[in-house]
């Protein structure tokens, strides 16, 4: 099990993790208000990463995370969470993140 | 730790919103996310050799520690599902530490955004 420091790796690797066994892997989150703490985990059964945090500006990224695997896990691995405006044609990302990250997530008939 | 309890999406969010409620002096809240099938391994093979098409959805559990429960959102209700989970976190994690303002002037501020503001009506000092 290994603490990641930084969100874009975790952020990464959870993807990584999730597009390599959709099945297996899972997303969790732990809070506890009584500390003011906040953990969240993503395992597959055979690596696990977590990333743990006090910050309230943590939770602000945590919801943009949620909402990937919410797309992702609804969707299925190959759902596209990237999506083009009619009009303009342009790429519209979900959600402003780490520009690499996309490389895992975007569906190559976008 | 009991039974898990299926629900509905939008009960499951008034359960999930009770579970933070219930939390607040001690405990923790756990949620989890996976992308599930619903059916058993045994009902997976069989499906896959009868080529059945097996449909995926993403399981959502909480739990307190005591009580489970769970739903499922599919690919038509998730973006509401998020972003209804999305405003109950925001509500809910205020435990968190905010960022410290390095201004003078606005630390009596800070920190206080979410918090109902009883103004003064006394008369305005200037700093």
């Amino acid at each position: 099990m290994v603490y990641i420091t930084s969100w874009d790796d975790f952020v990464e690797k959870s993807v990584q993790l999730f597009r390599a066994d959709p099945e297996k892997t899972r997303y969790g989150m732990k809070y506890r208000h009584c500390d003011g703490k906040l953990v969240l985990k993503v395992t597959d059964d055979r690596e696990c990463i977590k990333f743990k945090t006090d910050q309230a500006q943590d939770a602000k990224k945590m919801e943009k995370l949620n909402n990937i695997f919410f797309t992702l896990m609804a969707r299925g691995p190959e759902g596209n969470i990237v999506s083009r405006d009619y009009f303009t044609n342009q790429l519209i990302y979900p959600m402003q993140m780490s520009p690499f990250i996309y490389l895992f997530l975007v569906n190559r008939d976008v | 730790m009991g039974s898990e309890v299926r629900l509905q999406p939008d009960p499951f969010l008034n359960e999930l919103t009770n579970m933070f409620e219930r939390t607040t002096e001690k405990g923790s809240v756990w949620v989890t996310l996976k992308h599930s099938s619903d059916k058993s391994k045994v009902q997976r093979n069989k499906m896959k050799t009868c080529g059945e098409k097996i449909e995926y959805r993403c399981l959502v559990r909480a739990t307190d520690g005591k009580k489970t429960i769970s739903t499922l959102v599919g690919p038509k209700d998730h973006q509401r599902f998020q972003a209804s989970y999305a405003t109950i976190l925001k509500a809910r994690m205020t435990a968190l530490r905010k960022r410290e303002r390095k201004d003078k002037r606005k630390a009596a501020d800070s920190d206080k955004k979410e918090d109902s503001k009883i103004r003064s009506t006394a008369s305005k000092t200037t700093n």
